[in-house]
């Protein structure tokens, strides 16, 4: 049993009793709680060829409107250029440009984003809505290189490396699921993030458990996405 | 497979898309009786031929606009409504209370 329990803090993943079950040691930052590892010495190994990671509860943020665009240029973003790609920030954040008029703004892998910090701390224009995702959305990111394979089994969308470059994003049908797929690369292993309605949660990783276990998939800690870097 | 273009995020499979209706120019809401509301909202021309149909891709919660042949289902091209919608419209409460004519 992890040391520290979901319960303990105030924010927990749905999928809180998933980890539980699967014998997860938990590491709590603040008020932010993932799952570390799941015991096993090899989920380092297993992150480069197959492996499922909860992120839901780090932070993230959206923004939206006729005016998000003009705005978004004056706040020291580094933006993506065309819709449906991204950037990652200097300080380790990555913001997907979703259309003309909407941004998604993910935290890094430990849960600090001072671009998000200041953006909602900052008055928008009058054309510009704060579109908040850390509680509509899960977080979820796949990763190594049977990943695209994978995917091919529950997604429309070709998401081999040679059609889905580094930094793209597909806004489309994961399991049935509506979903944003962001191919963000850690080091040079595959990583592809999802992010589906929260109520979805257990559902989309159950089934992407189901979907991974002819290629030996397995669920793995933060940890191991960390240490892909 | 049916696949339709969405102008944002490309091909993609039907079932990706929400059907919202034929698209009818919005009469002038300031000078719009009700029975003009009534018809803009609610009623359809229902033409064989091609029309200009409102689409939404649900993944992305992206609206737009496609031209369809509703004889031969032939999707003609999609497009953004910004094609359309590129200006501000505000919406000015009539002086005259409805009704108390």
């Amino acid at each position: 049993m992890s040391s520290i329990m979901p319960t303990e803090v105030p924010r927990r993943s749905q999928l809180s009793r998933r980890h539980i079950e699967l014998g997860a040691e938990f590491e709590r930052s603040g008020y932010l709680l993932l799952v570390k590892d799941y015991g096993s010495q090899t989920e380092a190994t297993q992150a480069q060829i197959l492996g499922l990671v909860d992120l839901s509860t780090l932070p993230r943020t959206g923004f939206k409107g006729a005016g998000a665009p003009d705005w978004a240029a004056t706040q020291a973003l580094n933006l993506p250029q065309q819709p449906n790609t991204c950037t990652v920030q200097t300080d380790g954040s990555l913001v997907a440009k979703l259309s003309h008029q909407e941004l998604l703004i993910l935290s890094d892998l430990n849960g600090k984003s001072a671009s998000i910090e200041r953006l909602n701390n900052t008055p928008v224009d009058p054309q510009t809505y704060s579109l908040p995702r850390a509680d509509s959305h899960c977080w979820l990111a796949i990763t190594g290189s049977q990943a695209a394979e994978m995917f091919s089994k529950i997604c429309a969308v070709d998401l081999r490396s040679h059609k889905f470059a580094n930094g793209e994003i597909a806004q489309t049908s994961v399991a049935k699921a509506n979903s944003i797929v962001i191919r963000n690369d850690q080091g040079s292993t595959h990583c592809f993030y999802i992010l589906t309605d929260v109520s979805s949660a257990e559902f989309l990783w159950d089934c992407l458990l189901d979907a991974m276990v002819e290629y030996d998939g397995r669920p793995v800690g933060v940890a191991a996405l960390r240490a892909l870097v | 497979m049916k696949l339709l273009t969405c102008p944002l995020n490309g091909p993609r499979n039907i079932s990706e898309f929400t059907y919202g209706g034929e698209y009818h120019p919005m009469p002038d809401p300031v000078h719009t009786d009700s029975r003009q509301w009534a018809e803009h909202v609610f009623f359809h021309d229902n033409a064989a031929g091609v029309v200009t149909e409102w689409w939404c891709h649900n993944a992305s919660s992206f609206w737009f606009l496609a031209e369809r042949n509703t004889i031969s289902d032939e999707v003609i091209r999609t497009f953004e409504a910004s094609e359309i919608f590129n200006q501000r419209i505000d919406f000015i409460a009539a002086s005259t209370p409805e009704g108390s004519s």
